[in-house]
């Protein structure tokens, strides 16, 4: 594939998905709050997989950073009447301000360790919105957000809205991890000391890129409560970060659409599956079939050299194809 | 106008690993720095990269102290530096690994990274073709987008050259280059570092291999016990007596 064609490609399926699935929502409106559930899901779940899938650090707070988001955005908008089109604003930085202050000094831990404090950072959060007396709403939460500015409460537009966001991200993953500040967070996922050997500044790096996700997490969270006008502490909390991990896992940590694809396959297993209680055994049978198969989720590295393979056969005869390369860049030095 | 480490001295626990040693590298000047296992040549390579801090002791660079600073700074001023077991993404491809070495040069945003026809997205086609220049010159791959962990431990050493290169570097310290690789590609690695000399880089060779380093270095220092024992032209430093006992374990030749 050309370089263009690698910074397009995600995008392009994307946007291609999306038309397709709303066109289908015309003959069976309920996918259009389907797609809405997914498009949230994504865009939780995108930055997670950046940050875990190329830069190796885990995160079990971004359903707690989606949290914050939506509590910011709706304190500000039921108490204070301030309109949601500015509301996004802190929404946004909030939980990002938070996420860097407490990088610095959890980011250095092992995955495992990084995974128990994110985890019980995001019980800090939940508890904090529980007991927060009538500003949170308590354990009741929050009601009555106004609905999202220009789109207001149509569920297609709803949907295009977080859909234009998700591929807003998907974008700039995609330029992202084809840079040279992409391949530096790379450099960090396989080797702290060679990242620092070329220059990185790796706490720094880890730090920003982890309050991206979490101000990220938090946009999902303004669209969530404008959209459903209501928040509480159970909606968005521990479990759902448990579940955005998972969908990060599942679909492929390392490819751009994956966090998209495992919040899909996550979202119409919810829909169809029976019975709540039998959905923790689906999905950890699930998990452990896929990665057995494939480690680093569906659409893995590995995965997708074995679908290009047909194509690269028809290319012609590489042989002869080499030294040309050879004496381009050659050319390319005098 | 020099790389030096002066009076450098660093203990772990009761072990005294340095003492008191001081070494330096002029630009276009090819430096060897041997010993046997244990005397200190990678924890004084340590103490130049940024990697290790001295308990006494400092590192200038071009006359300024630039001890305090840490690793990553160190490559921006332009002290690039390859490892004694090769780092890199062995998945990724060999052209990606060479990419990495612009990164000190390169101050570029996160957001620029980020964001269709910027910046950062013209620099990027630049960049290839410079990384596969730069993988032709050291014959590195036949095919720049094949996976790294394809290559020899000869060719990974030198993919680490090509690297450091690629940071433009003022001065390139390599840590135990030639150990474990066959003659074809140590020759390959000491044109390489000649080219680099000849090209007004100061180099520092650590290596245990004598005589790769007598054959390549305009001048030696040798280190024994964590002290410098001799130094000086090749010839002199591999004939003296101290170095000859470290190597072949007499214990002291008779008075």
């Amino acid at each position: 594939m050309s370089r263009d064609a690698r910074l397009w490609a995600a995008p392009a399926v994307v946007v291609a998905a999306f038309i397709v699935v709303m066109l289908l929502g015309l003959v069976r409106p309920s996918l259009h709050t389907t797609m809405f559930t997914i498009g949230l899901y994504a865009l939780i779940a995108l930055p997670l997989g950046l940050i875990y899938g190329q830069g190796g650090t885990i995160s079990l707070a971004q359903g707690s950073f989606a949290a914050v988001g939506a509590y910011t955005s709706a304190i500000l908008t039921t108490r204070y009447g301030l309109p949601p089109a500015l509301s996004v604003i802190p929404a946004v930085l909030l939980p990002a301000a938070l996420a860097f202050v407490i990088a610095r000094p959890i980011l250095r831990l092992p995955e495992l360790s990084l995974a128990l404090v994110t985890l019980s950072l995001g019980t800090v959060i939940a508890v904090g919105l529980q007991r927060g007396g009538d500003f949170t709403g308590s354990y009741v939460g929050l009601s009555g957000a106004p609905p999202l500015p220009i789109v207001g409460k149509d569920p297609v537009l709803v949907a295009i809205a977080l859909w234009t966001a998700v591929l807003l991200v998907v974008v700039m993953y995609s330029h992202f991890v084809q840079s040279a500040r992409g391949r530096a967070l790379n450099a960090i996922r396989v080797d702290r000391l060679l990242a620092e050997a070329m220059g990185v500044n790796v706490p720094l790096d880890l730090a920003t890129l982890f309050a991206v996700a979490a101000g990220i997490a938090g946009l999902a969270g303004w669209f969530y409560v404008h959209s459903i006008g209501y928040i509480a502490p159970d909606s968005l909390n521990v479990e759902t970060s448990a579940h955005i991990l998972f969908m990060v896992v599942l679909g492929g940590r390392r490819a751009v659409l994956g966090p998209i694809l495992g919040a899909a396959f996550f979202t119409f297993a919810n829909d169809f599956l029976p019975g709540a209680e039998t959905h923790g055994l689906f999905f950890g049978t699930i998990l452990v079939l896929i990665l057995l198969l494939s480690p680093d989720g569906i659409l893995s590295p590995q995965a997708l050299r074995v679908l290009q393979r047909p194509f690269a056969r028809r290319a012609p005869a590489e042989p002869t194809a080499r030294p040309a390369a050879i004496a381009d860049a050659k050319e390319a030095v005098q | 106008m020099s790389l030096s480490a002066s009076g450098i001295s660093i203990r772990f626990g009761g072990l005294v690993a340095l003492n008191k040693v001081a070494v330096s590298v002029s630009p276009g000047e090819i430096v060897g720095l041997v010993g046997p296992n244990g005397a200190g040549k990678t924890t004084l390579f340590n103490c130049l990269t940024g990697v290790a801090q001295p308990q006494e002791g400092h590192v200038q660079l071009e006359g300024q102290d630039i001890s305090h600073l840490r690793l990553e700074h160190r490559v921006r001023l332009g002290i690039g530096r390859t490892f004694q077991t090769p780092r890199l993404d062995l998945a990724g491809s060999v052209a990606d690994a060479v990419m990495l070495g612009f990164y000190p040069r390169l101050r570029q945003s996160i957001l620029s990274a980020c964001l269709p026809f910027s910046a950062a997205r013209r620099t990027e086609d630049e960049l290839s073709a410079r990384a596969r220049a730069l993988i032709a010159e050291f014959r590195l791959a036949a095919d720049p987008d094949s996976p790294a962990g394809e290559l020899s431990l000869g060719h990974l050493r030198l993919l680490e050259v090509a690297r450091a290169l690629a940071s433009e570097p003022r001065y390139l310290l390599l840590d135990e280059p030639a150990a474990g690789i066959d003659d074809v590609d140590r020759d390959l690695l000491a044109q390489a570092i000649r080219n680099a000399a000849g090209r007004g880089l100061g180099v520092l060779l650590v290596e245990h291999n004598v005589g790769f380093v007598a054959e390549l270095s305009h001048r030696m220092v040798a280190l024994v016990g964590g002290e410098v024992v001799a130094e000086g032209k090749p010839a002199d430093v591999v004939g003296d007596p101290q170095v000859v006992a470290a190597y072949l374990g007499v214990q002291r030749v008779a008075a």
